[in-house]
Parts: C-alpha cells; structure tokens; sequence
C-alpha cells in the first residue's frame, strides 16, 4: 500500500495561494503570506493566482509538478470541503498521487471572519507554515480493493422483508430470507383490511408469500435467529441458531390430521390470543412454507416424555422428534434488517380496563374479529356500538409511554370503524382522538368519508377511563372542544395501542453492530438523505424495525434497500477509503489495547499481534495515541504529517495562541459555516482538523504548547467518535497527563457540536479564548523545556 | 375599527409564562399536547369554568388575569387523577396550588370567596402549632355573622372527638420550633426571590 518511510528528504513543495477574487486577498495580503513561505525550506515553488481553482489556476499546479519537480502541492484557498476533489483531480491528472495535497482553508477560517490586514495575514501564513509542514510529510496513498459477495440476507419475513427480497431476487442476486417464526407474512398477514384503498390484506400479501417460495433466487428459512456476525461490508458471514420443527418439511402434505389428535392447547399468536391452537400447528391458513410445525415449549412429548400421538396419524410419515437445534452460517455481501415491530400491552395503563373484560380489545385483535366475522368476544353477538380509542401509549412523555406518535392510530381507528359501519347496518363507531392524523394519499379523504359516508363520531378528547359496567363497558372523556363531558356505554372498546420495537432487536442491534434511536428503533445513518442506511456500509433496515408505519411506506423503503443493495452489491468490488490505521508489526507486541478501543472493531488479534481490518476501519485514530508501543498510525493523518503540523500552526501568529483540534465533519463544517455567515472570532484561534478528538494524544498537547501554543481546545462532532461522557473523561485524562509538565487545566478545553450550532461554538471560543487570555502567555524557557523533554521521549 | 382581542378582558403578559414555568408543576406545561385527559378525569371539572387544559393554553398564550380569576384553580382538591393519566407528566395540582398562592399575591378576587380564606387559615394553623388544629380552623374559617352555621357542623365534631379523631387541646409536635423554623425560613426565601 505505501512504503511507510517518510520521503520528507526529497519533499519538493508546490504552494499555491488563492485570491479567490478579492474574497481572500482583500483581507489577508497574499503576496505577504507568499513571501513567508517561500523561505521555508523545501518549497520549490510558491505563487498567488486569481482564482485557483479554474482551468489556468489548476494548469499552474499541473505545470509546477511535471516541470518543476514539484512533489507534494498545498493550495491555499477555500475550505477542503469545497474543492478538496478539484484539486485532488488535478493533481492525479498532472501523475502526481491525489493524497500528495495539503490545502490551507484561508477563507472561510481567516479572510471571511477577519478584518484587521495584520493579524488576518499572520494567521494566514500560519496555516500555511502548517499545511506546508504536514505536506512535507504525506505519503502516496491507494484506496483498498475488494471483492463483494452477491448474496443478500434479509432478516424478517414481514410485508418489508418479502417485498425486499423479491426485488432483489428479480435483479438477480441470490436471497436468504430469514424468520424466526414459522412461517412468512408479518403482521400484514394479521389484518383484516388496509386503509385507505380497503384492499384485502391477505389478498394482496398471499401472492408474494407465493412468491417468494418459489422464486428460484430466494430461499426461505423459518424458525431461525442470528446470534453473530463477523466479517466486513461485502463479505459478512451470519450465524444462526435454527430452532427444530420436529416436521419434515419435505414429507408434510399440510393434510391437517396431526392437529386433529393432538390434545395440548395454546393461545394463538396469529389470532392475537382470541382463540387457541394446538402445539402442533401451522400458523395461518396461507403459511408459507405451508407446512406444520411443532412448538417445543407446548409439546406433551418434549416437555413430558409422553403423548407422540402426531406421529401416529401423520400418514406421511412426516414427524421427527429427533431433528435438533442446529447452527447455520451465512456468507453474505449485504444485508437488510426488516423485524418489524410489536405492540404494546395497554394492561401497563389501569384506567383502560384491558384484561378485566372480553370486550375491551386491541386493534390488533379487532383485525382478526373482524376476519373471523365481527363478533364481541364475550357472547359472541354483533356489537353496535363500537369506541375505538386512539393513543393509547403513544405521545407520552418518556417515563409515561412512548413518546413519538404511532402513525398509524388514527387511520387504523378510521378503518376499523368504517368496517364496522359496512358490515353491521345500524352500527355506532365512536372514535376517541386526540388529533386525527391524516398525512398521506388519500388518507384525508377516507377521513371525510368516515365523516359523510359511515355516521363515525369523533369525540376530540384523551379517554380518561374505559369502565367494565356488566355486559356493557362504560367510556368516559371529555369533549375537549365543547368543554363537556362523555359518558358513553359500548359494546366494544378497540384500543389503538402503541408500536414499540420488537424484543429482541436490542441484540439483534448488537449483532450486526448497529445503533439503535432514542425511541429504541434502529437508527438510519441520515434522517432524509440515507433513510434506509444503517451506519454500516452493506446494512439497510427497512420498514417498522426503523420506526411506526404503514404498509405503503413500508413498501417504498423495502424498495429502497433492495436499489441500495443492488448498488452496493452490484459493483462487483468496492473501493475504501486508504486513510485507516496500519500496524508497524516489528513494534507491536500484542497487547490488544487497541482491540478495546476500536469502536467498529476493525482491530483483530493475530499470532504476531494485531491487524486492522481496511475495510472496517472509519479511520478515527482513538487507537493510535492509546498505543503503548507506537506500533499503530494513521494513513494520512500520521504521527509525523500531525505533530509536523502542529509545529508550523503553533509557531508565529499573535499571543495568546489557541489551536483548536476540531473533528473533520461536523465541527469543522460548523466553523465554516460561520465563516459563510462572516461571524468572527478571535483571530488568535486557528485550526487543525483530525478525524476525531481521540487521535489527539499528550504528545501532540506537548507539541503544541512546545511551539507557541497557549491553549488547546478539542470539538468533537456530536456523531463523532467520542461522545458525552467518553469524551469528558478522555480530556480529564489528558488534563491530568499534562499537568506534571507545568500545563493548566485552563488550557485544554472541550466540547461537541452540531452544525446548526455554530453559535454555541463560537461562544466555547469566546470563553475559553477568555480563560487563555487570564491564563497568559506560556513563559519562552518552559516552552524550550517541554521541547526538550519531547525529543528525550520520542528517543 | 374595532380591534380583535384575544380573549376578552385580557392584555397578554407574555412574562407569565416565563413566572409559571419556574413554579413547581409550571415547567412541562410547554409539553403539553392539549389531549384532554385531566378535563376527563376530573371528579371536580363540572364545577371548574375551564377545563386544566384550557388553563394550561391560556398560560402558554399569556393571559395572566384570565388565568388567576379562573375558578378552576380554587376548586381542583389535589385528588391527582388528572396527573395519573397525563401522557406528558405534569403535575397539575402542584401547578393549581402555585396559581392559588400567586392569585392570592395578586390579590385577585376569587371566584370562589370562601377559598383563600380557608387556604390562610390553614397555614396560620399549621405555623401556629407545626400540625392541624382542626376546632381553631373551623373557628377561622366559619362565617362569624351566620350563628347557625356555626352548629351546623357540630354532630360531625363531636362524633370526631369521641374517636379521638380531634382534641381539646392543641396537638403538640416534638421539635416543633425546628419544624417551624423550617417554616419561617421558607417564607422568608421565597419573599426574598420575588
């Protein structure tokens, strides 16, 4: 990948300082600044340019490489986050490595936020005394290359995962479609109808239950849970745990006799425990595999030792209670989590009586009453009048319910009472709201209907009490826009009860390694433009696993991830980033510090100490200064390139000095958005950007004060690798490490930021340049002292 | 033209907010999704003029002088169903007793005139003995002019006393100038903070 020696001998250095018409040179004299590092050593060509970035300005760079000798560029100019790319392009054009260039941001962090000339052009040429230093020491670098494997596993066999998988197979990719129940089809399996179309749920979901089993490219595997997950984007191998069904799928005719005879009962699960199955069972009528299977917990035989009566009449032969829970490995290229959700159970809150009488239901349940034939659980009679109570658990505050709203509640209610107005003459929906939520195609005008068509009454007020009164339950509310009271006897109470997420996702989370949201959901990595992503690269989520919804948007994000699969695993090899951590092997010995700290576990413990895995690895460098032996560094952000750095940063510039270590994405972005608002702070505070906070160590603190520095101030983004509490004891850490050295706590600040809050950031530097500035300059002989004391550490 | 108020009878003070927010039950009311639930729940709401909910509302828009004349704050008696049932978790009665206690410093007329009288007497007692006194309450309390309402009450009394329920003598409390000292200080506090 690279030599890993330093060329800084024959570093020949090109600089390039941009007017940027005006908006550069108008503030910091360039010709100043240029003459200031012409005299640094090792700089071959130094210039200014008008517009740097246009067709000439990048012939000029072009020029200097393939005439002058020029083999390492720094450009002055506008932030990296700018023209990073045109540069590296142009560069790469005139054969000169792309991450053989250094820029200097001397526009949005100087010429923008400053108007005195002097100081402006000081801390201009500090930044380029530092871009110039670090370039010294930058190295060729090539991205890794590597081969993806085709398949795809999906991981819940709900509407999400089925319509997932057959996109996917249809693009021809081999498909794992897992489940841990024993047959595909989800919750939709489950309904009775789907707003606001009325289209029969089953109807619409049993065909691509059929299609998924026979689809040549999927195969489907019930009764299964991952338990690990090793390997890297592209090539991840899962291990399941795949329960017994005691039935030979291969032998069943699905002929029926089995359940006949066998005499153990359970609630149904499908039937929301409305009516109860036998431990020998097929989920639903339309299951697919359309096979039986035997529930291991309810079994006479399994539990007791006696029974075996399946096995008698089973005329296929097909019953094997010897089949034994087995492990399966997957070797996947990508990977779509799609578990779904489940509900909540409304006996957590007393004032709806649920369980103290059989008419008060769940939505769930009412799905499958009204399949069964609307009925009241209780006697079985047609109930007219009917409450459905939406929000039940939902928008509450944290320590209450869950705080975010259903999403699917109120047009849930709206159905479920228009069903009823269409399959009882004479009936009385009721519906018990708090705001009636309408968002979507034609959600607004099923609304209407239910008001014009259906005779639904909607009452605006939070039910405060669902009363058992006899055979009749009492409701009780109060009309919030007439300020009066409701007190309403029903014969049936449907409870829109909140979705959580399902049990269990927590170590399906851990497994795979991805994070989980505040509302206990799995987190995409961008709330609008990578909705489907997770923060692994090859893992997407899709449907209700990411957070309440409904089957429609379920479907667009099932179709999603599989483009996003399709992309990922379609070009055949993927390309990352070189500009990870590397392991001197003749240094390490061992000792798996490292291993602790990385935070994707990229690090693997080897015979001969430990490798980094490229394609894991994000490049954040918290293993680098935790490294006891040297042995780890960071590909383009090296020990040599950072402290080089930091050395030309620090030296010149007004007193006091703060460098400020900001984490390359969002702090570093925060910062430039100030500039593009022109806020400014002192002029005393310049800038290095690092992959994160932990790549800091004490000996870049040391450096820093060593060369000029008189305060440090560490920003992490608050998606950085370093959060809250991690990065409040990290600094502790390194407040204490310093301070035998003679440094103030005073001088090392830290803190997190959002981009939207450059603000707050600025008012961080303001206080803190504050604390520096009480603190004073630090004295010339303890600077040469820290030096010294460097040198003897690093020999 | 005639200029569109609010409500009438209010000037908006949007600082009221602000005050209610630092009281104790005052600092969720931005939270609250006006559901409706305490209204609901509320043994007392037939006798209120506006329901908690609407109370809280007409906080959050700064109508001060509607806020304090309400007669819900006076008739709410604390029985805390609403707050069972709050999917946001506000304390509704401790909110009602701060606007009681701020109503009575604003020296707004309530609606219900027997109330503040009876909330002084009861602290008076309360600072007076470290515990409930109930004969000295009642003697507080009772409309001095209505001779027959003073008897009104009178079997109840009686019927306390024989279970020992209330006493001749004033109840005594161990430590009670500690207790009382608390008090005080209390008070002095929160004059000092205002």
């Amino acid at each position: 990948m690279n030599s890993g020696l330093p060329m800084a001998d024959t570093a020949q250095i090109g600089v390039f300082i941009c007017h940027c018409g005006g908006n550069i040179s108008n503030t910091v004299d360039v010709t100043e600044v240029r003459d200031e590092v012409a005299k640094i050593d090792g700089v071959r060509v130094a210039t200014t340019y008008e517009y740097v970035c246009s067709s000439p300005g990048q012939d000029l760079i072009k020029e200097a490489i393939k005439n002058e000798g020029v083999n390492r560029v720094v450009v002055a100019s506008c932030s990296p986050r700018m023209h990073l790319e045109t540069f590296r392009r142009a560069v790469e054009e005139a054969g000169l490595n792309p991450y053989q260039l250094e820029m200097a941001n001397i526009r949005e962090q100087c010429s923008w936020i400053h108007n005195d000339r002097l100081q402006a052009t000081e801390k201009a040429a500090d930044l380029v005394r530092g871009a110039v230093e670090r370039a010294r020491h930058l190295e060729p670098l090539e991205p890794e290359k590597m081969r993806v494997n085709p398949g795809v596993l999906v991981v819940g066999a709900g509407i999400a995962g089925i319509t997932a998988a057959l996109e996917i197979a249809d693009k021809g990719y081999r498909v794992h479609l897992v489940d841990r129940s024993p047959s595909v089809g989800g919750h939709m399996a489950q309904l009775s109808k789907t707003f606001p179309t009325m289209d029969c749920s089953s109807c619409i979901l049993a065909p691509k239950m059929v299609q998924v089993a026979h689809h040549p490219n999927i195969k489907i595997i019930t009764l299964a849970e991952p338990i690990s997950m090793s390997g890297s984007p592209g090539n991840y191998t899962v291990t399941f745990r795949k329960l017994p069904r005691y039935v030979d799928e291969a032998k069943c005719t699905a002929c029926g006799e089995c359940v006949k005879y066998c005499p153990s009962r359970v609630d149904s699960e499908f039937e929301a425990g409305l009516s109860q199955r036998k431990a020998i069972y097929i989920p639903f009528a339309q299951a697919v595999p359309n096979k039986y299977a035997i529930d291991g917990e309810h079994c006479l035989y399994l539990n007791k030792g006696v029974c075996r009566v399946c096995e008698r009449f089973c005329r296929g032969k097909a019953i094997n209670f010897d089949q034994k829970e087995e492990t399966l490995e997957l070797n996947v290229g990508s990977i779509i989590l799609s578990t779904g959700y489940e509900q909540i159970d409304p006996k957590i809150y007393g004032n709806y009586s649920y369980g103290l009488h059989p008419d008060i239901v769940t939505n769930l349940q009412y799905e499958r009453l009204m399949i069964q034939g609307i009925h009241r659980p209780s006697d079985g009679k047609p109930p007219k009048k009917v409450a459905f109570i939406t929000c039940v658990g939902s928008r509450c505050s944290g320590d209450v319910g869950q705080e975010y709203c259903c999403k699917i509640g109120c047009m849930n209610a709206i159905k479920e009472a228009v069903l009823l107005d269409k399959s009882i003459p004479g009936a009385n929906p009721w519906i018990f709201y708090t705001d009636v939520r309408a968002h979507g195609k034609g959600y607004e005008e099923f609304y209407a209907d239910a008001r014009n068509v259906h005779n639904v009454r909607f009452i605006r007020g939070r039910v405060a009490e669902v009363m058992p009164n006899g055979e009749k339950i009492t409701v009780r509310a109060e009309d919030t826009l007439l300020g009066m009271h409701v007190e309403e006897e029903f014969d049936l109470v449907v409870l829109q009860a909140a979705l959580v997420s399902p049990r269990g996702l927590k170590d399906i989370a851990q497994i795979f390694n991805v994070p989980i949201g505040h509302d206990g959901f799995l987190l995409e990595r961008h709330h609008k433009l990578r909705p489907v992503d997770t923060s692994r690269d090859g893992i997407y989520a899709c449907g209700c696993v990411l957070g309440p919804k409904d089957v429609r948007e379920t479907t667009l994000e099932a179709m999603a991830t599989a483009s996003k699969v399709a992309t990922f695993v379609g070009k055949g090899e993927i390309l990352s980033s070189p500009e990870v951590a590397r392991v001197d092997s003749t240094k390490c010995d061992g000792c798996g510090v490292c291993i602790a700290i990385c935070p994707t576990k990229a690090i693997e413990k080897t015979d001969r100490g430990v490798r980094v895995n490229p394609i894991s690895c994000i490049g954040c460098g918290l293993c680098v200064p935790q490294c006891p032996t040297g042995a780890l560094d960071l590909n383009h952000c090296t020990e040599a390139q950072l402290l080089a750095q930091i050395r030309g940063v620090s030296s010149g510039g007004t007193a006091p000095k703060i460098i400020a270590f900001l984490e390359r994405e969002t702090p570093y972005a925060s910062v430039d958005l100030a500039g593009q608002t022109r806020l400014s702070y002192a002029p005393n505070i310049e800038i290095i950007p690092v992959p994160s906070v932990g790549r800091i160590g004490v000996k870049h603190l040391l450096q820093a004060f060593a060369s000029g520095a008189d305060g440090v101030a560490l920003v992490e983004g608050d998606d950085g690798c370093l959060q809250g509490n991690a990065l409040r004891e990290y600094v502790a850490k390194l407040k204490k490490a310093v301070a035998p050295y003679g440094i103030g706590p005073s001088r090392i600040m830290s803190t997190s930021t959002t981009i939207p809050q450059y603000e707050k950031l600025l008012n961080f530097f303001e206080m803190f340049n504050k604390n520096v500035t009480k603190a004073g300059k630090i004295p010339d002989e303890m600077r040469q002292k820290l030096g010294k004391t460097i040198e003897e550490v690093s020999t | 033209m005639k200029e569109l108020k609010v409500i009438e009878n209010s000037v908006p003070d949007p600082s009221f907010l602000e005050t209610v927010q630092k009281f104790p039950g005052g600092e969720k009311i931005t939270d609250c999704i006006q559901c409706g639930v305490c209204g609901g729940s509320c043994p007392a709401r037939a006798w209120m003029d506006y329901s908690p909910m609407q109370v809280i509302h007409m906080i959050r828009h700064g109508l001060k002088d509607k806020v304090l004349s309400t007669s819900t704050i006076w008739i709410c008696a604390s029985c805390y169903a609403c707050t069972t049932r709050c999917p946001r978790g506000i304390d509704i009665p401790i909110l009602m007793s701060n606007l009681k206690r701020l109503a009575m410093e604003e020296k707004v007329p309530a609606k219900i005139r027997t109330k503040p009288v009876f909330h002084r007497a009861f602290m008076e007692v309360i600072q007076k003995y470290g515990r409930m006194y109930e004969p000295e309450l009642f003697l507080k309390v009772a409309d001095k002019r209505d001779l027959l309402g003073l008897f009104h009450n009178a079997s109840l009394g009686f019927r306390l006393m024989r279970k020992g329920k209330v006493g001749f003598k004033p109840p005594r409390v161990s430590e009670s100038s500690e207790f009382l000292a608390v008090l005080r200080s209390r008070n002095n506090n929160r004059r000092d903070n205002e």
